[in-house]
């Protein structure tokens, strides 16, 4: 590193520099947003951008999936690791879905692409898109019940899928020959590739203006500065280790539950996240492959430090990710994984729980879990021309009570993506939905309560569809947090208004048209004794329909009849 | 011919009567009175008068900018709102689409709906996406429903039913239900109804939802006060046309501004962008970044190329102006962002430190220092302590401002809870309120790749040009051009606004297949009937111009492209397919052309009044343009055509700095405010006669020298009356320019010229004030 150069950056163009490259990762996430074809990546937000120099150090991220970004240095070193700087030409992408090299499941595919200045290699673009379908065993490619990873669809090692620009029909041939969705996995494969050539221009632009030794000189001033600041941060936290635990569910196949267990080590101005004191590896669709692990560990040090930080290397050179190999943090392949997305909540509630040890504030009770099913088939309705679909939902409920004030009704925990609006979800595949409201009394009662539980229902209009579950909180209530009651339980049922079966959180169905899938997330967990709770905010909840009147005498002592 | 625009805000309303013969313009002041607007409409209307006499019943039209209706959204002050849904979906407005607005701090919260779930009542029905009933509308739902309203004290509903962009039935079945049931003995209480249908009929329920919540919500206000000028205008004896301002920088008549006031949120802040447009092109600058602060709030626009950014969704009320911060709307306006700073922005000691806005005094009871009964600190305060104020001539000089009163509120409320001293707590208010505005700025400017060094900043509104050369600096912007009338130059820019409709359709139709030029032709036939309808008087010169939503079928994004001029034929479809390919291939750097292509949204604008130029606004198939009308009067005055048609500026010459006597030539497109005057009739950019002695300062005041580390001390500053100012004359910071309706600060090291345009030109020094003068000292 030159500290010499580093100097001469003044502080105007390092900030028209540290903003333009942080613009032009948002640049690229708009033009994937905006030219992808699937619901997930265009509605949902299911995807992330970032941008990294010559030698493969992260410089800016756009406001994206946690998920992805903590993966995404990752990914450069293992592009790097088969692929010479010297192999790399203007246009090329390099795609890879591996769940050890990516972000832990196959329909995670990353792309990066090498970015050229002056006929020189100054960086690399990377994005990834969540892709409707990479083959395996249940449309969607994310099924939990299953034993090994080749059971879960196409495995993608760092391969040149684009030289000069255009996809390369023969690689092409080979993913869209095993995949459900040809059309869209293929528009999507074009809206990453359209995303690193924005990133391309822009970037050979900004070094065209700037010059290749400024705008090297001002990474170095941005890493080294971000770095220093995390230090800060760290070292204003006290010294010592605080651990926490809980579980889920189960893991669909041996119906034990998994231990989620961290232990978070501070010392002076560096801090180590270690999983290693969690369940082993097993033998379904749910493992968090270390990337993954990293990923969310990061996510949850910065929210407890400072939520604003940039977000590049600098930042993540004080924190250490650990997690004993052939764990249920750190799977070795062929451990499957599909299904892990459901992890990542119950992992940062458990930082969380950790960090609440360690001082008072900030803090949060458990989230409302959400739900992530895939309903998968052939749109066999007249005049659909027996097009295949894939129905991929997201389904959020509430944020527990937070130490000062309630949790946030139906927001994205985590991960962060929006939802998929109905009238666009009933446009595409052959469902109906038939309700989205939330549960009242389902939210944890407390001094702030939690964020209420959602209840969405969704019926079949296809003859026949397979559905693969994907949720938790249905056997371990939200813990409330300071006193705080558990929210209440989520379910999932079929058909409420026939039979109603109660399904598993995490199970694969078949379903056959008209029948109705009611999944009702559990309702977050409250904050703070509910006696403490006022009584304007119970009257207010009780006039707004989130309590019922005999929840609000029970849980809160409120005379509904002093009510005005 | 004589115009006259009026410019609403949360503070103050500012005035603008131009006589179109002579081009010559009055302006004058005064503060809103948010209670009755009218009031204070009457009250600028005298003093215009007062200045250049005339009768309202000479006034050919009257122009108003308006931003009620934003204030009540921001301070949620809106009527009393129910909305009405599909059963089982009665939490769609609340939800919103879940994303945080930042995704790493997960101790924020969602902006505050405007309808309370209370509120939200649902009926039975169901439509599919293609428009097909799944199930009937239930009278009885609706019947109970409207109850219910009815019991809540309700004074305006909104309809958003699932799919309603694809069948409007139920929607228009529900709403007359209701109407007829809440209009109806014993009740007798009209509500007012907005169906989703009409005011924004775009796929997507929780965009469509917020947005004909909103509209509900601002309706009973805008009403109001549209009725309220109406009746003080015509007591007046005005019998001529009344437009308002559209947040897409368009005019609409008073009968659809209250029946979609929805599209009048961005009103006055779009007539600021068009102010702005019209200044820049008189100085040769054709990117700018566009600053207008007003008493309120304080908005950023930007002009690429000359021509303003306008999207077709944006959000008002956001937070630290992040995406999905704010509630959405999905009709067009002028690209800006907003943030709760003004004059009037309250101050206060937060947490330890100081805090200004987003809450308002506004202008009843407004700041401590108009003695209105508002004890409350703001940044007016502040400023007038800090000398930058003359309490004298403040708004004209018709708001008596009292000094001690800002000192104690500022002490009281910031110095003392802080432990700082006055000047300290007040310079403390006065660059948080810079630091939230430079916020703003670069939201618009360097995190949307816009290098502010190849901007110039337009600064105007009361409080712009005190603020601008300082924020120009933090951001690297090397200009600042404070233009004539700075102070009402929101209402300059209803002047240099057309008169436009537009309106929109969602319906999904592939390019490609066969038959699509007999659909599109349907299509527009459709939506040029409902522009008629809207414009009025059937024979009318229209001019037209109509743009698609286009994507690859299977996306879910669209560019918006304008379709090939001329009449529909069988080859419109592939020439709107190939604009379509290029436009793809220009925003992403590859085109499909493989893919097949499809419309999803279609908007059709009809600009009335105008002879329609086959060069750019082709009219619609089956169209009658060019027809003369009955009605003679244009619409918008001469500069009109400026927007809508080729935009041609004349080059005015820049003042170069050896012209100080040359009056550039006064052709062209015209709206040069030549012969302007200031509210006190005083002649304005005349030149100097005799050339260039240097003006001379008014007087001088003392106010406040910020120096390093917060400190600073008290210095003398010369005031110049900008009235006396003439063509050519220049001037060196320290220095106040005061002028009736607004005041610059030119802070040490800045230096202003007067161009042949009237407008103050600033170059803004790169470094603060306070590097400079140390490194002075080092050196010395």
């Amino acid at each position: 590193m030159n500290d010499e150069r580093t100097a001469t950056v003044d502080p105007v163009t390092l900030s028209v520099l540290w903003n333009g490259l942080v613009s032009i990762a948002d640049d690229m996430g708009t033009t994937l947003r905006h030219t992808a074809y699937s619901a997930a990546v265009r509605e949902g937000d299911d995807f992330s951008t970032g941008l990294f120099d010559a030698r493969g150090r992260l410089v800016a991220q756009g406001n994206f999936s946690p998920g992805h970004l903590g993966s995404m240095p990752w990914v450069v070193r293992h592009v790097l690791d088969h692929f010479a700087p010297g192999d790399f030409e203007p246009g090329d992408c390099i795609l890879l879905n591996d769940s050890f090299m990516g972000s832990g499941h196959y329909p995670d595919c990353f792309m990066t692409s090498p970015l050229f200045a002056d006929g020189g290699l100054v960086g690399f673009a990377v994005n990834i898109a969540h892709h409707a379908d990479m083959g395996g065993a249940v449309p969607g490619s994310q099924i939990v019940d299953v034993r090994e990873a080749f059971q879960e669809g196409l495995r993608i090692l760092p391969v040149r899928i684009a030289r000069g620009g255009d996809l390369r029909e023969d690689v092409l041939r080979l993913i869209l020959g095993n995949v459900r969705l040809p059309d869209i996995v293929r528009g999507d494969l074009l809206a990453q590739r359209n995303a690193n050539a924005v990133a391309a221009e822009r970037y050979a632009g900004l070094v065209g203006k700037y010059g290749l030794d400024l705008v090297e000189a001002g990474i170095n001033t941005i890493l080294d500065r971000s770095e220093a600041r995390m230090r800060e941060l760290i070292a204003a936290l006290p010294d010592g280790t605080w651990s926490h635990e809980d579980f889920m569910d189960d893991d669909a196949r041996t119906g034990e539950p998994l231990r989620f267990h961290v232990e978070v080590s501070v010392d002076g101005d560096s801090i180590v996240l270690d999983w290693s004191g969690s369940s082993g590896q097993v033998e379904a669709g749910i493992n968090s492959y270390i990337n993954y692990t990293r990923a969310y560990s990061g996510f949850a040090v910065k929210v407890f430090t400072d939520p604003h930080l940039p977000q590049n290397e600098g930042v993540n050179r004080p924190v250490e990710i650990r997690a004993r190999p052939g764990s249920f943090f750190n799977p070795q392949f062929p451990a499957p994984s599909s299904g892990r997305a459901i992890n990542q909540i119950r992992m940062f509630e458990v930082v969380c729980g950790a960090f609440a040890k360690m001082r008072p504030e900030p803090a949060m009770a458990s989230f409302s879990h959400w739900s992530n099913p895939v309903i998968g088939g052939v749109d066999d309705r007249p005049g659909r021309a027996n097009r295949p679909f894939v129905f991929y939902d997201v389904i959020y409920g509430g944020y527990g009570g937070r130490s000062h004030k309630d949790g946030a009704e139906a927001l994205c925990p985590v991960f962060n993506a929006s939802n998929i609006p109905v009238e666009v979800h009933e446009s595409q595949a052959p469902v109906c939905v038939r309700r989205l409201e939330f549960l009242p009394d389902s939210a944890g009662a407390g001094r702030f309560r939690g964020g209420c539980g959602v209840r969405k229902d969704v019926e079949l209009l296809a003859s026949r569809a397979t559905v693969s579950l994907s949720g938790d909180r249905h056997r371990h209530a939200p813990p409330g947090l300071a006193g705080g009651l558990p929210g209440a339980r989520g379910e999932t049922v079929l058909n409420p208004a026939r039979e109603a079966e109660r399904l598993a959180s995490k199970e694969t169905r078949d379903l056959v048209r008209g029948d109705v899938l009611s999944f009702r997330l559990s309702g977050a967990g409250g904050y703070g004794p509910a006696a403490e709770r006022g009584e304007e905010a119970v009257r207010r909840d009780l006039a707004d329909g989130y309590v019922t009147a005999g929840a609000a005498r029970e849980i809160y002592g409120f005379d509904t009849r002093k009510t005005p | 011919m004589l115009r006259l625009a009026i410019d609403t805000g949360g503070t103050f309303t500012d005035f603008v009567l131009r006589d179109e013969a002579s081009r010559a313009s009055w302006f004058a002041k005064t503060l809103s009175t948010p209670s009755d607007p009218a009031r204070a409409t009457l009250e600028g209307i005298d003093r215009l008068a007062s200045v250049r006499p005339f009768r309202l019943a000479d006034v050919a039209q009257i122009l108003i900018a308006t931003t009620v209706a934003t204030n009540a959204i921001l301070e949620r002050k809106g009527g009393r709102t129910a909305l009405v849904t599909t059963r089982g979906f009665r939490d769609v407005l609340i939800m919103g689409r879940s994303k945080r607005f930042d995704t790493y701090d997960l101790w924020l919260d969602k902006p505050r709906p405007l309808v309370p779930r209370r509120a939200i009542f649902e009926v039975d029905e169901r439509i599919a996406h293609d428009g097909e009933v799944l199930q009937p509308l239930a009278p009885e739902s609706v019947a109970a429903a409207a109850d219910r309203i009815a019991a809540a004290g309700v004074e305006s509903v909104a309809v958003c039913l699932l799919h309603a962009y694809a069948n409007p039935a139920h929607e228009r079945a529900a709403g007359d239900l209701l109407a007829e049931r809440l209009g109806r003995p014993p009740r007798n209480r009209p509500v007012s109804i907005s169906l989703s249908s009409d005011v924004s009929p775009r796929r997507r329920e929780y965009e469509r939802t917020s947005t004909v919540v909103a509209n509900a919500y601002v309706k009973p206000i805008v009403g109001r006060f549209l009725a309220g000028l109406e009746a003080a205008f015509a007591s007046l004896g005005f019998t001529g046309e009344l437009r308002i301002m559209q947040s897409n920088g368009g005019l609409t008549t008073p009968a659809l501004a209250r029946e979609y006031p929805v599209n009048i949120i961005e009103s006055g802040p779009a007539a600021g962008v068009l102010a702005s447009r019209a200044t820049g092109a008189r100085e040769s600058v054709e990117h700018v970044i566009t600053f207008d602060m007003g008493g309120t709030t304080a908005k950023v626009g930007v002009i690429d190329g000359g021509e303003p950014v306008v999207t077709s969704t944006f959000e008002v009320d956001g937070v630290n102006l992040r995406k999905w911060s704010g509630l959405p709307l999905d009709v067009p306006a002028v690209e800006l962002v907003e943030i709760g700073a003004g004059g009037g922005s309250i101050a206060s000691a937060r947490l330890g430190v100081v805090s200004v806005g987003p809450e308002s005094a506004g202008a009843e009871p407004g700041p401590a220092c108009y003695g209105r009964g508002g004890g409350r600190a703001t940044l007016t305060d502040a400023n007038l302590v800090l000398g930058y104020l003359d309490p004298e001539s403040f708004a004209g000089g018709q708001i008596r401002i009292d000094r001690p009163a800002a000192e104690r509120a500022t002490r009281a409320q910031v110095g003392e809870p802080l432990g700082l001293d006055l000047a300290a707590a007040a310079w403390g208010v006065h660059r948080i309120a810079n630091a939230n505005m430079e916020r703003a700025l670069r939201s618009m400017s360097i995190e949307r790749g816009r290098d502010p060094r190849d901007y110039a900043m337009v600064a105007f509104g009361g409080a712009g040009p005190l603020h601008a050369c300082a924020l120009a600096r933090s951001l690297g912007v090397p200009r600042v051009i404070v233009p004539r009338g700075a102070g009402v130059a929101s209402a300059i820019g209803l002047l240099e606004a057309e008169r436009n409709f537009t309106v929109s359709l969602t319906r999904t139709l592939e390019l490609d297949a066969a038959g699509a030029a007999g659909e599109l032709a349907g299509l527009f036939a459709g939506l040029e009937t409902r522009v008629r309808a809207l414009a009025g008087g059937a024979g009318r010169p229209i001019a037209w111009q109509r743009h698609a939503h286009l994507r690859y079928a299977g996306q879910g994004f669209e560019l918006r492209v304008p379709l090939p001029p001329g009449p529909i034929d069988d080859e419109t479809p592939k020439r709107l397919r190939e604009a379509f390919d290029s436009a793809y291939e220009g925003e992403y750097g590859y085109a499909q052309r493989d893919q097949p292509a499809e419309g999803t949204d279609w908007f059709l604008t009809g600009r009335p009044g105008e002879a329609t130029n086959p060069g750019t606004a082709a009219k619609a198939s089956g169209g009658g343009g060019g027809e003369s009308g009955p009605e003679a009067a244009p619409a918008a005055g001469p500069q009109a055509g400026a927007r809508g048609g080729e935009p041609s500026p004349r080059t005015v010459e820049a003042d170069a700095g050896s012209d100080a006597d040359t009056v550039p030539d006064n052709e062209g497109r015209g709206g040069r405010e030549d012969r302007l005057a200031a509210g006190t009739g005083t002649p304005a950019n005349e030149p100097r006669a005799g050339g260039r002695a240097p003006p001379e300062p008014a007087g001088t005041v003392t106010a406040w020298q910020p120096g390093a580390a917060g400190g600073g001390t008290w210095i003398d500053w010369p005031v110049f009356d900008r009235g006396a100012l003439r063509a050519g004359d220049r001037l060196a910071g320290p220095a106040i320019v005061a002028e009736p309706e607004s005041t610059t600060l030119l802070p040490a090291g800045d230096t202003a010229r007067v161009s042949g345009e009237g407008n103050l030109v600033i170059e803004v020094s790169a470094k603060e004030p306070m590097e400079r003068r140390e490194r002075r000292e080092r050196n010395a």
